[in-house]
Order: structure tokens, then C-alpha cells, then sequence
């Protein structure tokens, strides 16, 4: 009887601490909420850590399906996945988990950027239209990094995880 | 000899048998095939219509703009298809609709435009197959990739004789080789 009595606390005792961790756990592993108008702002704060934010879905890439642009009436945020979405959540309001990825543009990058548009433009991959649109966007980027000056900038999208569809 | 008898029969057995069950598969891998490679020349799933409109309604009241919206909506298409809408920038409001339609509204000028799709019959259905919609459909189409082979390989010991690998066949299949490698070197 007295072993029993033993036994019976000490896996009371190893239920309880086990239940004690659980909790724990949960309050850290809690995703975090952001407004997709604080996404640009805030998003730095939460590279590759999973955020939830809410949305329309405006478009689904229709090459690969892979890519959705999340909507609101101030901002928008780009989210990729490795599995296709489905078209018919276009239009919908969506909670969706995701990563935060960011993608750093500094001098190297446009510099690439630039002799990727010569070369597709040579070989005649890209018109006179799609040439000249891709050289003003680097421009861009290089103008804005020189009048802020900062020698990169910062684009942050999300990396899919789940999603649930809001009413 | 007898071997190759043997063999040569059980190719054009499972060659017919196995081509017969997945006829179905291959039109639409078929159909689907050439509707994706044309992705950039038009919509593969849906046929686009586009209408234009002008509207004296209001939407720059947020309160009041929904239910502008389902007025619109009874002139350009129906209220019930409503799905959501946001405002894209100071000057567009878009709507979306059941169904993947959706319209811009200008609300400086009131001029506006909505974009209609309409399924594809056969090219949605095909192309949404084509695109592993789930786990079942990647086996059964892994099956399909596999039988794909299994055709290959068939086709090579199946016939006998100057139509066989050893005549014509054995022209078609070098050629059926060579263009992608030409391909190959050529651009990669």
C-alpha cells in the first residue's frame, strides 16, 4: 500500500510538472498578431517567426499558384507557399499564419537585377516595354536608397503556413 | 528465341491493356498540357469578359458604401454574388464577386469595369487535375507517369520485323531522342 501511495504522488508530482511545462510552452509559442497596415513596419521585428494577419485575397499568382497578395484598404503583403492555392479564395478574407521572410536589396542586388534585364532583353526573353519598366524599378530602388540614405532596403513577405477563412 | 517471343507478347498485352486504361488520363494530361504551356496567351481556366460602366452612386462613405455597392451591383451583375471589396487606392474600389469576377470603380470620374469569368468546361477540370490537387491524385498519377514508361519500354519490343525498333521504329525513336537533346544543347 505504501509503495502504491508512492508511486500514485510521484506521477502526480510528473503530471503536474508535465501540465506546468504545457502551459508554459503555449504562452511562448503563441503567434503573434500584426495589422496587416504595421506589417512593412513591423514585420523587421519577426523575420522568420510566424505572425497571423488578416486579409482579402485580391489575387493568386496564376502561373504557379503559389503566390497570393493579401489586401486591406491601407496595405497589402505578398505570401508564397510551396503548395498551390486554391483560386476560389480570391476575394476572401483570410486569417493566415505565416513566416516572415525578408529580402534585402542593396548595390549587389540591383546590380544583378541589372544584368539579368540586359541579358533577358538580349537574348529576347523581354520586349522594349518589359526592359525599360525593369530599369526605372532599379532606378527606383537606387534613388531611394541614396535619399534615405541606407545602403539597402528591406521587403518583407510572409512564408505560408495556414489560413482559415474569416466571415 | 522463345524468351523473346515471350516477352514481345506480354509487351503488346500490358502495352494495350494498360494504354486502353489510362486513355482517359492522357486527354486530359493532354488538354491540360497544352492549355498551361499557353498561360501567357490567355486564361486557361476562365474566359474573360469585360464590361464597362458609369455610376453616379457614392462610395466614398464607408458607411453607406456596402450597401451602394449591392445597388451597383443590381445593374452590373447580381446583388447575391457580393463576396467583399476594399479600397485598392485613394481613387479604385474594388469588388469582388462569387465566382472570381470582380470590378474597379474609379470614385473621382464614377467610371468603372467589371471582369466576368466563366469556367472553362473540360479545360478547368482538366487543368485542376493537372495541378496534383491531392494525395490520391499524385498516386494515381505517379501510376499514370510510371505506365508512361511502361509504354516506352513496350513499344521497343512489341513489334517485330522493318516496322520494329530494327526499321522505322528505330528511326522515329532516334529522332524522338534527338530533338530534345538538340533542344538541350541549344539552350540550357
Amino acid at each position: 500500500m505504501k509503495k502504491i501511495s508512492i508511486i500514485l504522488v510521484l506521477i502526480l508530482a510528473f503530471v503536474a510538472c508535465k501540465n506546468e511545462e504545457k502551459k508554459v510552452d503555449e504562452s511562448i509559442t503563441e503567434t503573434p498578431f500584426l495589422a496587416i497596415a504595421d506589417f512593412d513596419a513591423k514585420a523587421g521585428d519577426f523575420v522568420s517567426k510566424e505572425i497571423k494577419i488578416n486579409g482579402i485575397v485580391d489575387h493568386v499568382c496564376k502561373h504557379g499558384g503559389k503566390k497570393l497578395l493579401l489586401v486591406s484598404d491601407e496595405a497589402n503583403v505578398h505570401v508564397v507557399s510551396d503548395e498551390r492555392f486554391d483560386e476560389a479564395l480570391i476575394g476572401s478574407e483570410i486569417n493566415l499564419k505565416g513566416v516572415v521572410l525578408e529580402e534585402i536589396i542593396d548595390e549587389a542586388y540591383c546590380f544583378k537585377m541589372e544584368e539579368d534585364n540586359i541579358k533577358s532583353h538580349s537574348e529576347g526573353q523581354s520586349n522594349d516595354e518589359q526592359f525599360e519598366a525593369k530599369k526605372q524599378h532599379i532606378k527606383e530602388y537606387r534613388d531611394y536608397m541614396k535619399e534615405n540614405n541606407t545602403d539597402h532596403i528591406s521587403n518583407y513577405s510572409l512564408q505560408y503556413v495556414s489560413h482559415s477563412e474569416l466571415e | 528465341m522463345f524468351k523473346m517471343k515471350f516477352w514481345r507478347k506480354w509487351s503488346r498485352i500490358l502495352h494495350r491493356d494498360i494504354g486502353y486504361f489510362f486513355i482517359g488520363t492522357s486527354i486530359i494530361y493532354g488538354i491540360s498540357g497544352i492549355a498551361l504551356n499557353h498561360m501567357s496567351d490567355w486564361n486557361p481556366n476562365y474566359s474573360v469578359t469585360l464590361k464597362s460602366f458609369t455610376t453616379n452612386l457614392n462610395f466614398d462613405n464607408k458607411k453607406s458604401v456596402k450597401n451602394n455597392i449591392l445597388l451597383l451591383l443590381d445593374d452590373v451583375d447580381r446583388r447575391e454574388n457580393y463576396k467583399k471589396h476594399y479600397y485598392k487606392n485613394q481613387n479604385t474600389l474594388k469588388v469582388f464577386l462569387k465566382g472570381g469576377s470582380s470590378l474597379l470603380v474609379n470614385l473621382n470620374s464614377g467610371h468603372g469595369e467589371v471582369e466576368y469569368l466563366k469556367r472553362r468546361p473540360v479545360f478547368y477540370e482538366s487543368n485542376y487535375l493537372h495541378y496534383n490537387p491531392n494525395r490520391i491524385w499524385t498516386w494515381f498519377s505517379d501510376a499514370f507517369a510510371a505506365a508512361l514508361i511502361l509504354f516506352a519500354i513496350t513499344s521497343i519490343i512489341m513489334v517485330k520485323g522493318k516496322k520494329g525498333i530494327k526499321g522505322r521504329g528505330g528511326i522515329y525513336t532516334a529522332l524522338g531522342i534527338i530533338i530534345p537533346i538538340i533542344f538541350l544543347i541549344m539552350y540550357l
